[in-house]
Order: structure tokens, then C-alpha cells, then sequence
């Protein structure tokens, strides 16, 4: 079946050619052009005479007018907003076609996808990027840009590092910071940047140390304030375990980091042997004596 | 007798243009795509298996879907497979098409898929398609081209909830 039509415009060119000595028909031809760029106006010329149909098939575009025969066609920057493939069509007694491609205008948008939004401190390769160039009329940019990342705790610059774009994409990789707070991470292209936050935690808690004493209801034990190994304090809600041993009896108790301090009260009368633990992290331990 | 068999031959003349109408119509709507995908070199995060069988599967579903949208000038097809900047060009198309009165068929699809970018944390994957179809464009049921083409499109595809979509699909001269 698709063969039947090369060989009908075969047919009908030839009728043309025959009839064209006589005046009822002659060839047209088409010329697009070689390239296009988004947004920009374009014209196709034809040659020929007489009525035709003239046809614009691409992305988000499809358009059929009246057409005169040698005369040139205007392809408004409206027709042409979309970078991709197009097929223009002329028909009077046979079709002709031609494809020419549009590529994207100068970057105006950047996507910056930045992964994850809170992480731990002094994690390698914890924090990623990727960042795409689209132009204004949101066609990917494939021509390579070079994009400028960078992060910032306050106003010190933890990270900076230029990339260039590969089939219209840029990425990074790095270790998350030393201390805990909010990291703002920008991907720069020319004149446009785009922003996103990344909150760095403390890591798990080091150097766990407990200290306690006997009251009338038991024992009372708390942290001191905990701490990762670069000194950023655990945030609240961060579980400690307080393991209490008395007399072969072992009592467990879970309690949530408050302002930096872990706190419980465990019940018992003897002589008592307590560890703490977050985590995998150990803490030291702590013997209590008995109730006077 | 002979008005027997006329009236069988006319029966039968007609059976026989039904059915050619409606295997034409069949072929364009079931025409088998043929997705391959090649995700050797898609980094940084490599593309597991599991991964790639639904690029596959999705990727097949989405050029179904497009072609049964152009063809048909309808955009239901286009709900699920396609999102973002793809989709928008995809439903203007549809919408132009029904004013001018223009269909596209998109025949016998081979697609030839490489996975050529796959980020780090798994949200964006950028594949090049290498894509021969047979491409008809009709003016209310004439065609007035029919070729075999070989394009090349750039994909951009995020994942959702339970697939893959195409947020971005450029057609370019070359890789």
C-alpha cells in the first residue's frame, strides 16, 4: 500500500510534464528553510504556477491555506515557537514535501531538581543535582551551556563547581556540609539562576555520656547535651535508650532528645548499672548505689 | 439462478470492501511498536532491569497512544502517558488538527531506545529514541504524504506514581 502513492505522484508528475507543454499544469517545487530557531519567523519558497494547498505539520502545529504557486510562503515566529521536526506540503495536481527541523532559542529557564531536601552532615556523595536549560517557549536546550552550582551556609561557600551541559543536561555530586543548618544550593546559567534549600542535621550522636542520681521515686538519669563528632548538636526528638541492671532485672526506657538533653526516671530501690544508647552509638555507663 | 449469484457476487463485493475498510482501520490502531532499549550507558545511576521493563512498557504505551490520538484526533489517549510541556503539544496538535481537518498515521513503529541519562536520585531519565515509521498525512481521509522516515527524538521521563511518563519528546537532526 505504500508504495501506491510514490508510484501515483509518479504518474502525476509525468501527466504534468506532459500536459505542462500545453499550459493546464506545471511542477511545483519546495525550499525550507536550512535552519530555524524558535520563536523566529521563517519563509519556504515554491516554484511553479497556478493554485496549490500548502500544509505545516509539526509539534503543536497544524496548518493548512491557500497557496499561489511561486510565490514565497511566510511562517510566522507564532508557527514556529516549538523546536523539533516540521513537514511542509504543497499540492496542486501532485504533493510535494520537505522537512526541516527548528532547535531550541538561548536558555531562559533552568530546572534544578536538588536531592535530598534534609540530610546528615559530613555525608559523602550525599547531595545531588541535575539542572536542564530550557529556552522561553520551554524547548530543551541541546547546544552545550555551562552551568555554574554552588552551595552556601550563610555567607561561606561550601561548594562550588562548573558544569557543562551533555544532550541539554547538567549534573553534580557532593558531600554534605560540616554543620547543621540551611544550605542554599544555585544553579547559574548567564544571567539566570535557580534556588533551592537543603537542610543539613546533625549526624548520629558521639561521645554519649550520661550522668544521674537517686531521688525518693527511683533514679533519674539524662544526657549531657548530645552531640555529632563535628560538634552539632542532635536535634530534638531523636531517640536515647536508657538500659537500667539491677539485681539480674533489666528495665528499658526509651526517651526523646529535648533542648538537646535526653531525660528519664527509672524505678528501683538496689544498687543499679545504667547505659545509654542512640542509634548504634554507645554511651558510657553509670552505677548508682542502693536506696539508703 | 444468475440473479442468485449476482446478488452473492454483490454480498460478497461488499463483505469484501467492509472488511478491507476494517482491517485498514484495525492495522492503524493495533500496528504493533517495537521498543528496544539499550540502558548500558545511563549514568550516573544505573538503570535496573525492573526499571528498564517499565520504560519499555510505557514508552510502548505512549507512542501507542500518540499515534491513536493523531489519527483519530482525540486527546483521550493522552491522558496518562504524557505529562508536562509533551502533553501541552501533543493536545494544540490534536486541537489544530481537528480545525484543518488533518490526520497523522504513525505505521509500523520501530523504536530503537537508549537510555543516554538517568539521575542520580532516580527522578529524570533522558533517552534518544531512534525511531522508523511509516508516517501518513491525510486532508480529510486523502493522503497527500506517506513516507518512511527515520527520526531522532531526545526524551525526557519522569517517573509517577505507578509509571513512567514523557514530560519532554524533540524531534532533532541528529544525536
Amino acid at each position: 500500500m505504500y508504495r501506491l502513492l510514490p508510484t501515483g505522484v509518479a504518474i502525476c508528475a509525468a501527466m504534468c510534464l506532459a500536459f505542462s507543454a500545453v499550459g493546464v499544469c506545471t511542477a511545483q517545487d519546495i525550499r525550507v528553510p536550512q535552519t530555524s530557531t524558535a520563536g523566529e519567523e521563517a519563509t519556504i519558497s515554491t516554484t511553479g504556477t497556478g493554485k496549490a494547498t500548502f500544509y505545516l505539520v509539526g509539534p503543536a502545529v497544524s496548518r493548512k491555506s491557500d497557496l499561489i504557486l511561486g510565490e514565497e510562503i511566510h511562517l510566522p515566529a507564532q508557527d514556529l515557537r516549538n523546536a523539533g521536526g516540521y513537514l511542509a506540503v504543497v499540492c496542486s495536481d501532485t504533493c510535494r514535501s520537505a522537512a526541516f527541523y527548528v532547535s531550541a532559542a538561548k536558555p531562559a529557564i533552568l530546572t534544578f531538581l536538588v536531592h535530598p531536601s534534609r540530610v546528615p552532615v559530613s555525608r559523602p556523595d550525599a547531595v545531588s543535582g541535575v539542572a536542564i536549560p530550557f529556552d522561553k517557549f520551554h524547548n530543551l536546550v541541546l547546544a552545550p551551556e555551562t552551568v555554574n552550582f554552588q552551595s552556601t551556609a550563610g555567607t561561606s561557600s561550601l561548594f562550588s563547581r562548573q558544569a557543562r551541559t551533555q544532550d541539554g543536561i547538567a549534573w553534580f555530586r557532593t558531600a554534605s556540609g560540616k554543620s547543621a543548618g540551611t544550605v542554599q544550593v544555585v544553579a547559574s546559567l548567564d544571567d539566570i539562576a535557580a534556588k533551592r534549600a537543603v537542610q543539613q542535621v546533625a549526624s548520629d550522636p558521639c561521645n554519649l555520656r550520661i550522668k544521674g542520681q537517686r531521688t525518693a521515686n527511683g533514679i533519674v538519669v539524662e544526657t549531657e547535651p548530645v552531640h555529632d563528632c563535628a560538634g552539632n548538636v542532635v536535634p530534638d526528638g531523636t531517640i536515647v535508650t536508657f538500659t537500667a541492671t539491677e539485681d539480674n532485672n533489666r528495665s528499658t526506657v526509651d526517651a526523646p532528645i529535648k533542648k538537646g538533653i535526653a531525660r528519664a526516671q527509672i524505678e528501683g530501690t538496689g544498687p543499679a548499672s545504667i547505659s545509654v544508647a542512640s542509634g548504634v552509638v554507645m554511651g558510657n555507663e553509670l552505677r548508682i548505689g542502693a536506696k539508703p | 439462478m444468475n440473479a442468485a449469484l449476482k446478488n452473492r457476487r454483490g454480498w460478497c463485493a461488499a463483505a469484501c470492501a467492509f472488511s478491507l475498510t476494517f482491517s485498514f482501520i484495525l492495522h492503524a490502531a493495533d500496528t504493533p511498536v517495537l521498543v528496544q532499549l539499550d540502558a548500558k550507558k545511563a549514568g550516573p545511576r544505573t538503570v535496573e532491569s525492573l526499571t528498564g521493563r517499565g520504560i519499555l512498557r510505557d514508552y510502548r504505551l505512549a507512542w501507542t497512544s500518540m499515534a491513536q490520538a493523531l489519527q483519530f484526533n482525540t486527546a483521550d489517549p493522552l491522558e496518562g502517558p504524557f505529562a508536562g510541556e509533551a502533553k501541552q503539544q501533543l493536545l494544540q496538535t490534536v486541537t489544530q488538527q481537528q480545525h484543518s481537518g488533518l490526520t497523522q498515521r504513525y505505521l509500523d513503529q520501530h523504536h530503537r531506545l537508549e537510555a543516554v541519562f538517568y539521575a542520580p536520585e532516580g527522578d529524570v531519565m533522558e533517552l534518544h529514541d531512534t525511531a522508523e515509521y511509516q508516517l501518513q498525512l491525510a486532508d480529510g481521509g486523502k493522503v497527500i504524504h506517506d513516507e518512511h522516515v527515520v527520526m531522532h527524538f531526545v526524551v525526557l521521563m519522569t517517573p509517577a506514581a505507578d509509571r513512567w511518563v514523557i514530560r519532554h519528546l524533540q524531534a532533532v537532526p541528529q544525536f
